[in-house]
């Protein structure tokens, strides 16, 4: 299990941080996922080997940008 | 490592950049707007007020089409683009909202060139002029809402000053590495967290911890990174640098923080997230319904159009993140950390208030203070202190520091027996330090102490007792004193009604003494460390928990509680185990946390309750035809910016 700080761009509205919750929800192997839209951070624990690139395309799938991935 | 700590900095960096560049957009959006708005605006009002028409009607709608073309798809493009995304792969969102309904309106005005139906196109205009001011001033005020953690990021030193051989050389805080010699003069930053290794100096210590007096600092202290020097110049061997250190902790706890959800919040984030969908669902029916009973097209779709515009999940979303935001700020100010929202909710229904001793109501630096011994008193001190300098309990460090031997028996066998005391071997001496319990389980008698023991116990003094080869030689008394505002705060505590309980391994007479002295009424005393926690599960059938603890063999117990209150004595803070952590190891942080707890959460139901009640009154009224779009959407952006500056009023609340 590990724990990742994503910081996103271009959620501006509620609906925004659940649907980036919904879609990186769905990538297997992550166990949650907590939006704030206060700080544009997300906090996602997943297993180990949730490939970066998978979190993105998730992050991007909902209509959002990934700016950093910090661990 | 050093890649990491980069990407890491470099995260910190862009975090306010990404904000500003959001407000300067939406800003240059609104100005954009208004510029092709306002002529649409004062077309629409000379022709409905005055019923002046400069042009014929036909020329007057490509007008204003022309005038609302470059409002809706260019300003209101990414609104438009993202919105219709949303539509088509399912992540509605409030986008999706605005996009259709200023869509609908500007063709309605392309429509009506060959139908002659409402023209609905200068609305459209309006509405998103509106849509992208509101989101102006809403992302404003939302900057305005995270003001205190920005600053806690800003707080770190960007230099460092440090000794390379005899020649000081200036570097960037990214380069310093543990060990290196830090000079800090008056009125500097601590670049990062430090021991003293020369120098004597007060440092202001009260971003980080709240606290407002300077605190003074000499070799062998340790100094916390972005405090500030104040008078003495110092010179501080680095410990932790870069995501180790102290301030980096607190700025990681508050983040996360604001990722976890409040109880309360589930039924407003369930709500908003079939917001949109459902809006829209309820927008085709009310156009159709309307259509259906009255025939009139254009209304029909006026209507539709405001039930678009008007829903907006965004003040449900914010109602609480916001005041959540804002309430952890102003304790992260004070030394607060809120570590789980859920504990602002919780706070309300706790009714007993349970307190460790040492080092929660007391300072936790035990001194000795009275010896009885039958033996001469440095033979007594001397295996003591042997086998005490092995253990780590801050009893022993007091013993042995009392005893200040230069040379201590050699120990074998030792052990030591926990929440009870220690035992050794010194030559072929069975040496056997601690409490009565131990003495029993050793069967050692020590009644000819029994008088001097209670005596000091019932002053509130933990005795030790020293026996050798089975024989009680003397007891060693050892008192913590007291921190200064311990009894004002549990004071606070009884006047408001709740039970105040003090769980302690000490036994029942110090506990007793002890309690008295600071206003407990309860004590619970000759508790073993790992038993905490089940004392306060106990206890919680009588109502919810809060557990003071300092957090180190008090986690299972914070753990246990509905809310744990870590004392985090400076940098050995026990971030992991407490909901709330009070930076500055004093029980005013308790009333405090408390205090902020209660004006956030009345604050979120404040929010949820301006939220939910705007959707429930208003789009009933759009429904029923009584609002119309323009205002409409004013309503809808005023409902988010009323929350975000409802939540930041909070600041005006004292703690």
């Amino acid at each position: 299990m590990k724990k990742v700080k994503v910081l996103i761009q271009g959620m501006h509205c509620a609906s925004c941080a659940s649907n980036v919750e919904r879609s990186v929800g769905k990538v297997s192997g992550v166990k949650s996922c907590s939006v704030s839209l206060m700080t544009r951070k997300s906090i996602i624990e997943c297993e180990d080997n949730v490939k970066e690139d998978d979190l993105k395309k998730a992050v991007a799938r909902a209509g959002y940008h990934v700016v950093s991935i910090e661990k | 490592m050093d890649h990491k700590m980069s990407e890491h900095d470099h995260a910190k960096m862009q975090e306010p950049s990404i904000e500003e560049m959001e407000i300067r957009g939406w800003k240059r959006k609104m100005m954009w707007a208004w510029i092709f708005t306002i002529p649409i605006a004062l077309l629409m009002l000379g022709e409905r007020l005055l019923g002046f028409e400069p042009f014929p009607d036909i020329v007057m709608h490509i007008i204003i089409l022309i005038l609302a073309f470059p409002v809706i798809f260019i300003t209101g493009w990414q609104t438009i683009k993202g919105g219709l995304r949303g539509l088509f792969t399912f992540y509605f969102n409030m986008d999706s909202l605005i996009a259709l309904g200023t869509l609908i309106a500007y063709f309605s005005g392309l429509s009506h060139i060959f139908f002659k139906n409402g023209d609905y196109s200068g609305v459209s205009a309006m509405i998103m002029a509106i849509f992208v001011t509101g989101k102006y001033i809403e992302t404003k005020a939302r900057g305005q809402a995270t003001q205190e953690i920005k600053k806690l990021l800003e707080l770190g030193a960007k230099k460092a000053r440090i000794l390379r051989g005899k020649e000081e050389a200036e570097v960037d805080i990214s380069e310093l590495k543990i060990g290196d010699i830090m000079i800090i003069k008056p009125g500097e930053k601590i670049p990062t967290d430090g021991i003293v290794v020369r120098g004597e100096s007060a440092v202001d210590e009260s971003m980080i911890s709240g606290e407002s007096l300077p605190v003074e600092k000499g070799k062998g202290n340790t100094v916390i990174g972005a405090t500030l020097n104040q008078d003495g110049i110092l010179y501080v061997k680095a410990t932790k640098i870069g995501s180790d250190t102290f301030l980096a902790h607190i700025i990681n706890l508050v983040e996360e923080a604001q990722g976890t959800k409040i109880p309360i919040q589930r039924l407003a984030d369930k709500v908003t997230s079939i917001f949109v969908p459902t809006i829209l669902i309820i927008a085709v029916l009310t156009f159709i319904a309307w259509f259906y009973f009255t025939g009139d097209i254009n209304r029909s779709l006026g209507i539709g159009i405001s039930v678009l515009v008007i829903a907006c999940p965004c003040a449900l979303g914010l109602a609480v993140p916001i005041a959540l935001m804002v309430g952890s700020g102003m304790g992260s100010k004070r030394g607060i950390l809120i570590r789980k929202g859920e504990a602002i909710q919780t706070m309300k229904e706790v009714k007993i208030f349970v307190f460790d001793k040492t080092g929660t109501i007391t300072k936790g630096k035990p001194e000795v203070t009275n010896i009885y011994s039958k033996v001469k008193e440095n033979y007594l001190l001397d295996i003591a202190a042997s086998l005490e300098t092995l253990s780590e309990h801050p009893i022993a460090h007091a013993i042995v520091s009392k005893a200040n031997v230069k040379k201590y028996g050699k120990v074998t066998n030792f052990s030591i027996v926990r929440g009870k005391g220690v035992i050794g071997k010194i030559g072929s001496n069975d040496v056997v330090i601690g409490n009565r319990s131990l003495m029993t389980d050793k069967n050692i008698k020590y009644e000819d102490f029994d008088k001097n023991i209670k005596e000091f116990e019932s002053q509130g003094k933990t005795v030790m007792i020293v026996a050798e080869n089975k024989k009680a030689l003397g007891i060693i008394a050892v008192a913590d004193a007291i921190k200064e505002d311990s009894a004002q705060a549990i004071n606070i505590l009884n006047q408001r009604k709740y039970k105040t309980v003090i769980l302690t391994g000490d036994n029942e007479l110090t506990a007793r003494a002890i309690a008295f002295q600071v206003g407990i009424k309860n004590v619970i005393a000759n508790v073993l460390p790992e038993d905490k926690a089940k004392k306060v599960e106990e206890l919680q059938k009588y109502g919810m928990v809060a557990f003071v603890g300092d957090g180190i063999n008090d986690a299972p117990a914070l753990k246990q509680s509905n809310v744990g209150i870590a004392m985090g004595s400076g940098t050995d803070i026990a971030i992991e185990a407490g909901d709330i952590v009070l930076v500055r190891g004093s029980l005013r942080g308790v009333i405090a946390a408390l205090n902020l707890s209660q004006a956030t959460f009345k604050k979120i139901k404040q929010n949820l309750f301006w939220a939910f009640g705007y959707n429930v009154v208003m789009i009933p009224l759009a429904i029923a035809g009584i609002l119309n779009p323009i205002f409409a959407e004013v309503a809808m952006a005023l409902s988010s910016i009323s929350v975000i500056t409802n939540a930041n009023l909070l600041r005006r609340i004292r703690i």
